[in-house]
């Protein structure tokens, strides 16, 4: 088919209320998407504490592409492709390390950590030393925001900050939570293998309908208040940024309740530390900070905040899409970060209830996915309440499929340029 | 952090380093401290191989005074 025939195609298929099936489960529309989106949008990669020191490398990746974030001696963070530039061999084996080059196990080609080619064994099998202007494969953009790092294989297009836009804040609003306005992302990775599109991760990521159905033994073994702000009763909103961003936008019920941490299920008393050092950091602010809490957020195609950890959606095929996790740690804020780290393996770990149970709604929507009557996915749930808010936003219910609508209208615009 | 097993101090009349294995980065480095000037330099596993096999030629190269510390450039 030629591209005009895909464009074409991808409008017919991406409708205001509803989406295809064949989105989900069809290879050929995985391929398209891997050129238009993964290979062309701004793709959250690592965050500058996984290379701390200098000479530090961790291994990440754009969607199948495996990519090594290393910070040279000189401090600056680099996106190289883990490919040799001689016959392609992986340069890089293990998942972190650091060291000033990598060396090919295959023919021994060097390079330094920012790519360039440092020398190849037996040169005068090329006419000499520095004959050849060969370095590994590099990601062409590379922007940070709030040490958050994003990379782009498209050489032009929107910056990072305009890509983000307003979802941007709710970058900054997690990371003024620690008492030195900085995160770390030091607490290691889990991953989660889902048989699943990995659309089915980004839209369920800021989809308030399920979580009373799908998350209701969790929610009441933890007699947790979460569920209830899921509910046609909440004034809690969904809220679609523009560029497939949104968010589930707690804060008029956090506020509603009034108390300091009751986002986090804890009281001022049991983080005397923590609350100290907020109120000392941030001044009159630290009350509306610590009330309303951390962000629930996710930013297109792979970044999902979820208040206290943090995910990277990574698709492999059609059908597979590998869920990275880790616990969100605040700087300067060790009471905090002990029970995060909690509450994200008690939620999100190998025995965590939250995740294993949407895991399980994923792998069975793709199956029930790829019956072929009726055709369709319904996502108009909403649509004749929604409003646009100040900032231009599209503002929805708390259970509302306004994110989704958001989602896949970007999707649509990425498809059929 | 505290000292590890391998710590020490190689000393001579011209020159005291202290040897540590750093392990505060994502994989053990050599940390070298110029005791004398209080410089530090840290040694990835791969930049001490290619010591261990430095010709000794190019190990005096760079032991002169005006190779690089002095250049007077
Ligand atoms: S493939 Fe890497 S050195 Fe030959
Ligand atoms: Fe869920």
């Amino acid at each position: 088919m030629t591209h005009a025939d895909t464009r074409a195609r991808y409008d017919e298929l991406v409708q205001p209320e509803r989406v295809h099936g064949s989105l989900y489960t069809s290879p050929e529309v995985f391929a398209d998407e891997l050129a238009r989106i993964w290979y062309s949008t701004w793709v959250y990669v690592g965050h500058v504490s996984e290379v701390a020191k200098p000479n530090d490398y961790v291994r990440k990746a754009i969607g199948p592409q495996d990519v090594i974030m290393s910070r040279s001696a000189d401090g600056e963070v680099h996106l190289l492709l883990n490919r040799c530039a001689h016959r392609g061999n992986l340069v890089c084996e293990a998942a972190a390390g650091n060291s000033s080059s990598f060396r090919c196990a295959y023919h021994g080609w060097t390079y330094r950590n920012s790519g360039e080619l440092v020398g190849y064994p037996f040169h005068q099998g090329y006419g000499g030393r520095g004959k050849l202007d060969l370095g590994l494969g590099r990601v062409p953009r590379v922007a940070v925001h709030q040490g958050f790092v994003f990379g782009s294989f498209a050489p032009d297009g929107p910056s990072l900050a305009e890509h983000l836009g307003d979802a941007a804040g709710e970058i900054d609003r997690l990371v003024r939570l620690s008492p030195e306005g900085e995160i770390e992302l030091t607490a290691g990775w889990l991953q989660h293998r889902a048989r699943a599109n990995w659309k089915l991760l980004a839209e369920n990521e800021t989809d308030g309908y399920h979580p009373q159905f799908v998350h209701a033994s969790i929610f009441s073994v933890a007699e947790s208040g979460i569920g209830a702000l899921y509910g046609e009763k909440s004034s809690a909103v969904t809220r679609a940024f523009g560029h497939g961003h949104s968010e589930n936008d707690l804060r008029p019920e956090f506020r509603r309740l009034g108390a300091p941490l009751g986002w986090f299920g804890t009281t001022e008393e049991r983080m005397p530390g923590y609350v100290a050092a907020m109120r000392a950091a941030h001044g009159e602010a630290a009350q509306e900070i610590l009330v309303e809490g951390a962000p629930h957020v996710m930013i297109f195609p792979n970044l999902f905040i979820a208040e206290i950890q943090m995910f990277t959606i990574q698709p492999l095929a059609h059908d597979v899409t590998v869920q990275h996790v880790t616990a969100v740690q605040l700087k300067g804020a060790p009471e905090m970060n002990r029970r995060m780290l909690q509450q994200c393996v008690g939620s999100v770990g190998p025995a965590g209830l939250l995740l294993a149970d949407d895991t399980e709604m994923y792998e069975r929507n793709q199956v029930g996915l790829g019956e072929l009557r009726p055709e369709w996915v319904d996502v108009r749930r909403g649509s004749h309440r929604e409003h646009v808010d100040e900032r231009g936003h599209t503002v929805g219910g708390a259970t509302d499929e306004t994110a989704m609508r958001g989602f896949w209208a970007h999707y649509r615009e990425l498809m059929t340029r | 952090m505290g000292g590890g097993v391998g710590d020490g101090v190689v000393g001579n009349e011209f020159a005291d380093v202290a040897v540590r294995v750093d392990t505060t980065a994502n994989s053990p480095r050599l940390r070298l401290e110029d005791l004398r000037t209080g410089r530090v330099r840290f040694l990835d596993a791969l930049e001490l191989e290619t010591l261990v096999w430095l010709p000794e030629g190019h190990l005096v190269q760079l032991l002169d005074p005006s190779a690089d510390r002095w250049s007077g450039a």
